[in-house]
């Protein structure tokens, strides 16, 4: 009376969710640790430090280049499930 | 009675379904953004209500999968047995939400559109394989998979973000909080993409069975449209308990643990959107919410709080099938079992609106299953606390 299971639907929510998930957090914790680094650099360059002031600015801009990434895997994430806008996914 | 008023009927009671949705979950989304600062109550409010808007328009394979998967061939199904489901779980709802037990909206739905039509015409009519693939499997796996992600990415985004050993800087784990901004928007989207379905196929299966649609393959664009406007309606309208309860049950909530159970939570939500999975997306939230508090270092789970949770989300689609199959029974013994039927439904609706309009709000109608669920996990620092409570209360009495 039961149907089994439909695993292959079931399996590709889990990895799509994990993957998905795994790789905005990803992207935007590396993102806040740089933006970290950077102010750790800045308290640096207030001391005169005059290296730390380019490495404050590598990582500020490390970081936003990394938050904007998060922000396009989200976008790619909600294109993938608009029928017909990626075509290669069904 | 006139095929058209009964469709009529089913119409705006499906639209009122989708109202009282919309505004029993914009604490979903947006309960953890307002704790934790990182928006204004009434901007979180009409983000959400925005964002549930576009997430209607972006796919309709829930919508169908109502329509088309549920009953074997609903052009043989009378409006009659779509009202009286739809009576069905509208009752079950209100009075569970009216008594504050646990329940889930979408799983009423289900239960009482599958009793109803089980009722009127044997457990045959209904399409079982696709209501297993489609609704129970994913009912039990859908949370786990929405935990496990938020697990994981809690404890990435923690690792990350860790004190290195010879620095004494912060974390800077309450950046997070900007990231939620985004994070719960996108849960107010999957959303949308979800719960707003709903209604469109219902809707739409009242439609074929009144024969105004030729079959339920596709949803009409003035449903899209009304679906998802009164989802927003509704949503926007939710704000209000939002504001009262925020704060409470999620203070232990961190942004970071937050963003990773969003993110999470949408992800799963939108991933079974495509494939047609109707869900229930409190679950997915819950099951969220409950991993990244495991994630946090010492979060450990109340077994028993989380039993009570679990219990509700059980009980829900076969209490709502019994209610269903009752207005079924009422409703085919003839055109007075059908008035009997509607007025009953809107008098507990107007009954119960009244009631707690006149009484105080409490908490437990106003508090989110979210906020539960966030109860399932004792964190560490919750542990020390109680310890040293305790400690105290057994020297107070030496």
């Amino acid at each position: 009376m039961f149907t089994p299971i439909n695993w292959t639907n079931l399996f590709s929510v889990a990895g799509a969710a994990i993957v998905g998930s795994l790789a905005v957090v990803l992207l935007f914790s590396v993102g806040v640790r740089l933006l970290v680094n950077a102010d750790h650099a800045k308290a640096k360059a207030s001391k005169g430090d005059v290296k730390a002031l380019r490495a404050e600015a590598a990582n500020r801009a490390g970081s936003y280049a990394l938050f904007a990434l998060s922000f396009g895997a989200v976008i790619y994430g909600i294109l993938l499930i608009i029928p017909n806008v990626i075509p290669s996914v069904k | 009675m006139d095929t058209i008023y009964i469709v009529g009927l089913v119409v705006v009671l499906a639209l009122f379904f989708d109202f009282t949705n919309g505004f029993h979950d914009t604490a979903n989304a947006m309960a953890t953004p307002i704790a934790t600062g990182a928006m204004k109550p009434r901007t979180a409010v009409a983000v959400a209500s925005v964002m549930n808007l576009a997430g209607a328009f972006l796919s309709t394979a829930v919508a169908t999968m109502i329509s088309v998967g549920m009953v074997n061939d609903a052009t043989t199904l009378k409006p009659e047995i779509v009202f009286a489901g739809l009576t069905g779980a509208i009752l079950w709802n209100l009075t569970t939400w009216f008594l504050g037990l646990p329940s889930s909206s979408s799983h009423a739905l289900f239960g009482g559109l599958i009793g109803a039509v089980a009722a009127a015409a044997g457990f045959g009519a209904i399409n079982l394989d696709s209501i297993l693939q489609k609704i129970i499997y994913p009912a039990l796996f859908a949370p786990v998979i929405a935990g496990l992600a938020a697990w994981l990415a809690t404890r990435l985004a923690y690792a990350i973000t860790a004190r290195s050993t010879d620095d004494d800087l912060a974390t800077g784990r309450n950046r997070f909080r900007y990231g939620q901004i985004f994070s719960s928007s996108l849960v107010a989207l999957s959303h949308g993409t979800n719960d707003a379905q709903k209604t469109m196929g219902v809707i739409t299966l009242v439609l074929v069975a009144g024969g105004l649609q030729k079959d339920g393959s596709h949803v009409e664009l003035w449903v899209v449209l009304a679906a998802a406007l009164v989802i927003a309606l509704g949503t926007f309208s939710g704000g209000w308990r939002i504001i009262k309860t925020m704060g409470k049950g999620l203070a232990e909530v961190k942004p970071a643990q937050g963003l990773a159970a969003e993110v999470a939570t949408a992800a799963t939500i939108l991933a079974s959107s495509k494939l047609g999975f109707a869900l229930s997306t409190t679950q997915v939230a819950s099951g969220s919410i409950i991993g990244s508090g495991l994630g946090r270092s010492g979060g450990k789970v109340r077994w028993n709080k989380a039993g009570q949770v679990v219990l509700g989300w059980v009980f829900t689609l076969p209490a709502a099938a019994i209610v269903g199959a009752i207005s079924t029974a009422l409703v085919l013994a003839g055109p007075a079992g059908l008035i009997i039927d509607a007025v009953v439904t809107v008098g507990v609706i107007i009954a119960i609106f009244q009631i707690s309009r006149r009484n105080a709000v409490t908490h437990h109608s106003v508090s989110s299953e979210i906020e539960e669920a966030s109860e399932v996990v004792e964190s560490a620092k919750q542990r020390k606390a109680a310890a040293k409570a305790a400690a105290k209360s057994g020297k107070a009495k030496k």
